[in-house]
């Protein structure tokens, strides 16, 4: 249990929370033109980093908004939170 | 539909908290983002409402509650009449709103129950159940929050000192209430 700082509601637990996966994953401008292992590429493989890693957050028991965060897997500790369409604040 | 059965059969009484479903309130639920969608439904209501994240507005008749950064909801300050569920707030939201493509209105007037609840152990039956940190929030009038209470969602209003409103979803109120019930009698 941690507690995530919400960029539209402020700090709440992480119980309101739910993880939606690997952030930044760009679709392919054109998915026609790809192999079948392109386009299962893009669309079954994550990362699954022990430390930095980008995720996408949604307060889905709050104001129900998508954001983006950097969390530290390996002990839980929040980098940074910033809003969809926002470039990382840290690398 | 109209559906103004009773969830909440009972009012119910503690040592320092009172619970009851107060209806029928309207509530209504409108989304928009652009600035003339605020200020649109400033004019039409006469109610200007919360940027700020967490908190509320109220005139005579409406208040309003921020429930995200293009989301809120309005609930008559009065109980209605029984006989109708047309609502003028509601139609003017409609012309004004909908009809210029500002925003949507939804009416979820039977969708929510509200359950006030009176006392100084209010926010001590929250946090038997809830992750929400109630320190900050309880001492400051007007104060809105979305949170769970036993799982459940909910969507709390310090309407004042030790008044507070609780918004529960109609399918989710009757097992809430029985929970509040059977904490609030532990507390």
């Amino acid at each position: 249990m941690f507690l995530i700082n919400c960029p539209f509601c402020g700090e709440r637990e992480q119980s309101e929370f739910k993880a939606g996966g690997e952030a930044h994953i760009v679709r392919p401008k054109q998915p026609t033109e790809l192999s079948d292992d392109q386009w299962a590429e893009y669309l079954f493989m994550r990362k699954n980093i022990k430390g930095i890693q980008f995720e996408r957050w949604n307060h889905i028991h709050g104001c129900r908004k998508w954001f983006n965060m950097v969390r530290d897997t390996s002990n839980d500790e929040i980098k940074a939170v910033y809003k969809m369409g926002e470039k990382p604040p840290v690398k | 539909m109209l559906n103004y059965s009773n969830v909440i059969e009972n009012d119910k009484s503690y040592p320092g908290l009172q619970m009851r479903e107060i209806k029928p309130v309207m509530k209504l639920i409108i989304r928009g983002k652009k600035r003339q969608f605020l200020s649109a439904v400033g004019k039409s209501l006469n109610l200007l409402l919360p940027n700020e994240a967490n908190t509320s507005s109220r005139s005579d008749q409406l208040t309003a509650l921020w429930l995200s950064p293009d989301e809120w909801m309005i609930f008559s300050n009065e109980i209605l009449k029984l006989d109708h569920n047309n609502y003028d707030v509601e139609k003017l939201l409609n012309k004004n709103i909908c009809k210029t493509n500002l925003g949507a209105v939804t009416d979820v007037t039977d969708q929510f129950v509200l359950i006030n609840l009176k006392g100084d152990k209010i926010f001590d039956l929250f946090e038997t159940g809830s992750p929400f940190n109630f320190n900050d929030f309880k001492s400051k009038k007007g104060l809105v929050t979305q949170t769970i209470l036993t799982k459940i969602d909910i969507i709390v209003h310090n309407q004042d000192i030790n008044d507070v409103n609780l918004f529960v979803r109609r399918s989710f109120s009757d097992h809430l209430f029985s929970w509040m019930n059977d904490s609030a009698s532990r507390l």
